[in-house]
């Protein structure tokens, strides 16, 4: 036992040894003592060398108290000669930080000024990275930890490595610049100001918020987002929005690299604190939020419209906004084609005025899981945009031919294969139907698809196409669809002739009661508990339950087609036949009523409402 | 019995013998000298009995019995897992005096003077990292003793009440490390402590009064660092002090360690009560009050037993312990940095946000069911564990390593242990995002 304490002792001690060894010895001080020799040595005279004689490693810092928190730099520790103008040839970390005109920097008599002043400023506010630290892996933020390693020049580990090389360069400092210099076209932030422009041109701010800017609501807010999120988690959020929620319906806008990187910056530029305002004119800004400094338009450089009234030709003033507001980010209209919104073409002929209007000021109400944007535009700026479609865009000559009519009008929802996997569908909810699904598609009579096709789907984007195609166009597209996708023939179709036409069962408060208790227990696993059609199981179920709060559809929907796919299910989907769990006619009916009593009719007040702010044109 | 070999003591008066009147230069010559009598009242001993009575006039030794029993020594019954808990404790005392030099429980403060420790202060790093790895190792380390008290069926008569207060212990260095886990007031930190609080919020009826308790508010803040700093620093580790004395006093009250009950009986099968029985010495002797202390194992004289002089053995022992432990701690503090994550944003929960791993076990419980995870299963874990000697009064199978008479309650405890540790396991390793499954390889 003792030797064994004797060997342990003498390994303590050797352990004891290694950790002095570790701690006591820092890469700073040779940093230092390297500058020290080096600055001896061009020495000029004895009064400099007599200084350095007198200097020993030590931790440097500034401490800098005029931007937001308190903050240490001790980056003067390393990087000593940073304002000692005769390391102008060394290298890092032992070199003179550049002196640029750009940056404000004067020369007098041959010695440059600092505009920017170490004392004044140290090293973050500009550089990021953390000022505290003192090896060089910390300092530089090379610690995934650490949310703003040193723009432009770290990029951490854990990044991407496909984004890495976007993610250096100086011009992501520009974010830092913008801190202080918040003038909207400051020369020294091209990459801010155009970062700025895209997030208006390419319609950002109608979703997100960032005060000041804009007020979207649909997406998070993104005042503070520079400060939230490092430049790599920026950068994967624009490029692909899905990469970090899969349950995310931003649009994969295309952008170039150069944009993308400009928008990174505009972005990684909004910290919430702005070093420049006082907090009382940020508080200013919060109580009138209204009057928001930068307007979009001012965004776009454009002069301030004023509706000129009647006079003015709407349609021109609508063409200019469309292309102004950058409606074409998401919706294709003419050859412009964002690839994430319906096809606006025909919309003018689709949709009637009061519909366009009122999908303009809240999106939502005529397609309820639309992902569209309430724009806070004013009721003269719908108005114009209304004319714009309503007007330029008459049915052109469509093609007679299936083949060349579907791809026209369908292949960008329903895909060119009639998959359903059109470049929107993403977009869409609900999604397109797969055509290709023999189970549904033969188990529907020709009817009914013709009038889905003619009339359109109310609640969802399938518009109503009867209104740009003529009969013998409506069933040539149907019969290619059903050639082309279904394949198999049509087989005989089982009639349920005991669903009756109307609700056997009378609309009462004990029917809604028992039609809810049911809906509970059976229903509520895919249509979800608010009967939105996002229960816990609808995630693995394609296509997707109906969301039966949607009232433009549900009103739309006969008893007999929801009596009977409730009593027989729905053939190709996931919705089953119920009636071989026991369902009888009046659970079928109590469910109906239940239903139905989500989604009541518009009161007459509302319609009153409604046609009272269209006329008002 | 009477006939005690006592030493004299050496460091008697020198006036009776020495000078009558010693001058200043005497006292100050002999000054060196007289300091060290008067502090170590005995001469580095060079016999047994000398050494006995080292250390019992020593205030450090004095906890020490004279002898002890060989088993007690026996490295592979004991593992050395007391003193190895003892010695992180001590170990986590002393770092954690030198951090508060340091620290400042404020949440504008706490994280950078976290990167200041970091950067700047001299064995900054590595004092975060002993203080941190030992919590760490203190926690896991009284588990086992705990087993390893359980598996050889030491918790039972007459060490009940020390079992009671172990498990006590072990509860408040769950506390204890729990506390501080806060402190660094990184996003580790931060959510770590959000969830752990929101475990014990499912506490029927008091459950939310005992979270607002400890946070001071509705959620972690200023006000919930403070509390646990103050409980930290203060509160917690005088209440193991305490209890840690108390748990070391009734160990000798008790008996010291548990042993077969075979290993008692020495070959002539003397019997084990001290008595004092009248002879030449009486009267003219006083014993001292080891003398009179009766009980199972401590006594006088030359009794033939299993024992030996607690010094050198047990000393040795127990330095060894002492040193392999801390050797462990400093390699491993030399190896590995304490983590140190992202300055608190409230706004932006990790996901999966995961208690310490401690309670991992807990969160996964949770995640099946809330009420059962976060309070049934560890309140019954805990009620019959402290209740255990009590409901096991069987005196058969003591101080052997899974004895065959133990089998159902051994069996019962490895199957409860293992449970806990496969729910850590499960929680730290296994699970990832919004508490799914993953593989970690």
């Amino acid at each position: 036992m003792k030797l064994a304490l004797a060997i342990a002792s003498a390994i303590i001690l050797i352990i004891h040894g290694i950790v002095f060894y570790d701690q006591f010895f820092h890469q700073w001080e040779r940093h230092q003592t390297a500058y020290f020799d080096q600055a001896r040595t061009q020495a000029r005279n004895d009064a400099e060398r007599a200084e350095l004689a007198g200097r020993s490693p030590k931790i440097e810092q500034i401490i800098v108290t005029q931007f937001g928190e308190n903050r240490v730099d001790r980056c003067s520790t390393c990087h000593l000669a940073i304002d000692d103008p005769r390391f102008k040839d060394h290298f890092e970390p032992l070199k003179t930080h550049p002196y640029s005109a750009a940056l404000g920097d004067v020369q007098r008599n041959g010695h440059w000024e600092r505009r920017h002043k170490f004392n004044d400023f140290g090293c973050t506010v500009c550089h990021d990275g953390q000022g505290r630290g003192l090896e060089a892996a910390y300092a530089h933020g090379e610690d995934e930890h650490w949310n703003d390693p040193l723009t432009g020049y770290i990029t951490q580990a854990a990044w991407r490595k496909d984004f890495q090389p976007h993610l250096k360069g100086k011009e992501y400092m520009e974010a830092n610049c913008a801190q202080c210099h918040t003038e909207e076209n400051f020369a020294g932030t091209p990459h801010v100001n155009r970062g700025r422009q895209l997030f208006f041109q390419t319609n950002c701010y109608g979703c997100h918020k960032i005060d000041g800017l804009s007020e979207g609501t649909l997406a998070p807010e993104l005042t503070e987002a520079g400060h939230k999120f490092k430049i790599d988690y920026l950068w994967e959020s624009i490029v692909e929005p899905r990469a970090n929620l899969a349950t995310s319906f931003m649009p994969k806008f295309n952008l170039n690299d150069e944009d993308v990187k400009s928008l990174v910056i505009f972005l990684k530029s909004r910290r919430g604190v702005n070093y420049a305002e006082t907090s009382l004119a940020r508080y200013r800004a919060k109580l009138s939020p209204a009057k928001a400094e930068i307007t979009p338009e001012a965004a776009l450089g454009l002069a301030a419209k004023t509706p000129s009234a009647r006079a003015a030709d709407l349609a021109s003033q609508g063409k200019q906004l469309f292309e102004d507001r950058a409606c074409a980010a998401c919706h294709k209209l003419g050859d412009k084609d964002g690839g994430i919104a319906p096809d606006l073409s025909f919309e003018g002929s689709l949709k009637d005025e009061e519909w366009l209007r009122e999908h303009f000021r809240t999106p939502r109400s005529r397609v309820p899981d639309s992902i569209m944007p309430a724009f806070r535009f004013s009721d003269a700026d719908f108005a114009a945009l209304t004319a714009y479609l309503e007007s330029g865009h008459p049915p052109q000559n469509l093609p007679s031919d299936g083949a060349e009519i579907f791809k026209t009008l369908c292949s960008r929802c329903h895909g060119e294969k009639g998959d359903g996997l059109g470049k929107t569908a993403f977009y869409l909810d609900p999604a397109p139907r797969d055509l290709t699904k023999v189970a549904f598609m033969n188990s529907k009579p020709e009817e009914r698809f013709l009038r889905s096709i003619k009339d359109g789907v109310p609640g969802t984007s399938m518009p109503a196409w009867g209104k740009v195609l003529s009969e013998a166009q409506t069933q040539t597209v149907l019969r290619y669809v059903k050639t082309a996708f279904v394949k198999e023939p049509q087989r005989a179709l089982k009639e349920h002739t005991n669903v009756p036409a109307a609700n056997p069962n009378p609309s009462s408060r004990d029917s809604i009661a028992q039609g809810e208790r049911l809906f509970l227990q059976r229903c509520a696993g895919c249509h979800g508990l608010k009967a939105d059609g996002k229960g816990p199981n609808s995630i693995d179920i394609v296509p997707r339950p109906r969301n039966l709060r949607n009232r433009w559809f549900v009103n739309n929907l006969s008893d007999h087609r929801a009596l009977a796919s409730i009593l027989y299910g729905v053939q190709g989907t996931a919705m089953p036949s119920w009636i071989d769990y026991g369902f009888t006619m009046k659970d079928a009916g109590d469910l109906l009523n239940y239903i139905r009593s989500l989604n009541p009719a518009p009161r007459p007040a509302d319609k009153q409402l409604a046609s009272l702010t269209s006329g008002t044109h | 019995m009477s006939n005690l070999p006592v030493q004299e003591p050496p460091a008697a008066p020198p006036s009776e013998t020495g000078v009558p009147k010693p001058g200043l230069t005497t006292a100050l010559l002999q000054f060196p000298r007289n300091l060290w009598d008067s502090i170590f009242r005995h001469p580095l001993p060079d016999s047994d009995l000398g050494a006995a009575q080292t250390s019992f006039s020593n205030f450090f030794l004095h906890i020490h019995p004279v002898k002890v029993h060989r088993n007690t020594l026996r490295p592979l019954y004991t593992l050395g897992l007391g003193v190895m808990s003892f010695v992180t404790f001590v170990v986590l005392t002393i770092t954690g005096i030198l951090l508060m030099f340091y620290y400042v429980p404020s949440t504008t403060q706490a994280y950078d003077r976290m990167l200041d420790l970091r950067g700047s202060v001299a064995f900054g790093t590595f004092l975060r990292n002993l203080h941190r790895w030992s919590a760490h190792a203190m926690v896991a380390i009284v588990f086992l003793h705990m087993c390893r008290v359980f598996l050889t069926g030491s918790y039972k008569r007459p060490r009940e009440f020390n079992w009671l207060i172990g498990c006590v212990l072990l509860l408040l260095t769950l506390f204890a490390s729990f506390t501080g886990y806060l402190l660094p007031w990184d996003q580790l930190a931060f959510w770590a402590i959000t969830v752990g609080t929101s475990i014990a919020a499912y506490a029927p009826l008091i459950g939310k009064k005992i979270q607002f308790l400890l946070l001071g508010d509705q959620a972690v803040g200023q006000e919930a660092l403070l509390r646990f700093y103050v409980l930290h620093v203060v509160v917690l580790p005088a209440l193991i002090t305490l209890l840690v004395a108390i748990h070391f006093w009734r160990i000798r009250k008790d008996g010291g360690l548990s042993r077969p009950a075979e290993a008692d009986l020495p070959a002539g099968g003397q019997p084990l009560r001290v008595e004092i029985v009248s002879g030449p010495a009486a009267g003219k002797r006083t014993f001292g009050l080891m003398g009179f202390v009766r009980g199972p194992f401590t006594k006088t004289g030359n009794v033939p037993d299993n024992s030996v002089y607690a010094w050198p053995n047990l000393l040795v022992a127990e330095l060894f312990v002492f040193v392999v432990t801390v050797a462990a701690l400093l390699v491993v503090s030399l190896l590995f940095n304490a983590p140190l994550e992202e300055p608190v944003n409230v706004l932006h929960p990790p996901n999966p946000a995961k208690a310490p791993w401690y309670f991992l076990g807990l969160q996964e419980l949770v995640s099946y069911s809330a009420f059962w995870g976060g309070v049934g299963v560890p309140g019954i874990e805990v009620a019959l564990l402290m209740l255990v000697p009590y409901i096991d009064r069987k005196v058969s199978g003591v101080g052997k390593w899974f004895a065959k008479e133990r089998f159902l309650a051994n069996t019962l405890f490895i199957t409860f242990a293992l449970l806990n540790v496969i729910f850590i396991i499960i929680g730290t390793f296994f699970r990832g995002p919004n508490w799914a499954m993953v593989s970690p390889f």
